[in-house]
């Protein structure tokens, strides 16, 4: 039986896979969205400054000094995520989960940007970036060759004051570190600022409106097969990217992430001023 | 079932002089227990903290609690704050010459 978009309309918003593996409306809390920490070894002075910045991500009515709460997409509550005020900033909120089937999965999102209020000005240059990323590793029988990849999306919203717009994805990280002497953690920051790479044809023109306290809600969609490890589609709001020039980070498979599935949203400042992404909903669907 | 969450503002940041958590949105918690960690011996005497309240995450006033910040390395000190709004954020003003690495959890629920 076909189901009427009506029926649910919670879930009619999204474009799901069969499978629905998380549906995350955040008036139901958490949902198991939690901060980045980066990895250590018997002293957190061992952690990466990249990481070490990162704080725990908010339930939030999008309040506003001017208008009061904004609200989410639905109902009170949006999935908040804040970068300190120095440019530069960055901050991560990801959900950790394994995969049960290598096969097709989709990640629906709306979100939305904005900086901290601190001006009367419409401040569009302040958020550097917006993103989301995955962090995933193939099944322990899966044998020679064995990678962890690690696609990586970004909206370049804006660089050292320039109003850039378009999307990125990245292939290379850093070079990995060891966080101690036992030999068992190990360190890399994924999300430096080097190596973004423009998405061919992703220059994209979001709706931002005409003030820092109004925002409007952007769709996103990402398809990627856990069997090849690839990416196979993304829209955002009513464009459709040719990702045939996309790659993500590739590494050999790591000893304890076997059929890791991370899906991570990440955001950055290019000002001395706090940038906050808003997300409200998520649905991760698969084809299993 | 309520929701409850333990938030993380500040990890192995040292604190001197002037010194503040990163602004935590909560309106849908009832109540809160602020609790701070030294992860090192204190230098000097760090004194108190106090709780501050916020009506837009930018400008900041004080609650009214304040509370013993701690000096031995993995002393906890904390507090309780209830009717809080929206915002809220833990301040201290160290004296001179004093410094305190804290780790700062939001224990909240609503």
């Amino acid at each position: 039986m076909t189901l009427r978009t009506w029926d649910d309309p919670a879930l009619s918003r999204f474009d799901p896979l069969p499978r629905i593996i998380c549906h995350d409306d955040f008036d139901r809390g958490f949902c198991g969205w939690t901060q980045l920490v980066g990895n250590y070894e018997g002293t957190l002075d061992a952690m990466l400054p990249g990481y070490a910045q990162h704080l725990s991500p908010m339930l939030s009515t999008l309040p506003n000094w001017d208008i009061g709460s904004h609200g989410g997409f639905d109902g009170t509550y949006a999935l908040k995520l804040g970068t300190r005020p120095r440019r530069g900033a960055q901050n991560v909120t990801i959900k950790r989960l394994t995969f049960r089937k290598a096969g097709p999965i989709r990640l629906e999102a709306y979100v939305t940007f904005k900086p901290e209020a601190t001006e009367l000005r419409l401040s569009e240059a302040d958020v550097r970036s917006f993103g989301f990323l995955f962090d995933l590793q193939v099944g322990d029988r899966h044998g020679a060759g064995g990678e962890r990849v690690m696609p990586h999306l970004r909206f370049l919203n804006a660089l050292d004051g320039e109003h850039a717009q378009r999307w990125q994805f990245k292939r290379r990280t850093t070079p990995f570190v060891a966080m101690g002497t036992e030999s068992k953690t190990i360190s890399h920051y994924h999300l430096s600022p080097d190596d973004w790479e423009d998405l061919p044809g992703g220059d994209q023109r979001l709706c931002y409106n005409e003030i820092p306290t109004k925002v409007n809600w952007h769709y996103l969609c990402f398809d990627f097969d856990l069997a090849a490890m690839r990416c196979t589609g993304f829209r955002v709001n009513d464009r459709t990217f040719d990702m045939s020039g996309y790659d993500a980070i590739r590494i050999p498979a790591m000893k304890n992430l076997w059929c890791m599935l991370n899906l991570a949203f990440f955001v950055e400042t290019d000002v001395d001023k706090r940038a906050n992404l808003y997300v409200d909903g998520v649905c991760l669907s698969g084809d299993f | 079932m309520r929701t409850s969450a333990a938030a993380i503002v500040a990890r192995n940041e040292t604190w001197t002089g002037a010194a503040a958590t990163e602004p935590y949105e909560a309106g849908w918690a009832d109540e809160a227990v602020v609790f701070v960690r030294a992860l090192r011996p204190a230098v000097g005497r760090p004194g108190r903290a106090r709780i501050e309240l916020s009506p837009d995450g930018m400008r900041w006033v004080r609650e009214g609690t304040e509370f013993d910040l701690p000096t031995g390395q993995d002393e906890v000190t904390f507090a309780r704050v209830d009717r809080f709004g929206t915002w809220l954020r833990v301040a201290a003003d160290l004296p001179e010459g004093a410094s305190l690495t804290v780790l700062v959890t939001l224990h909240l629920k609503g």
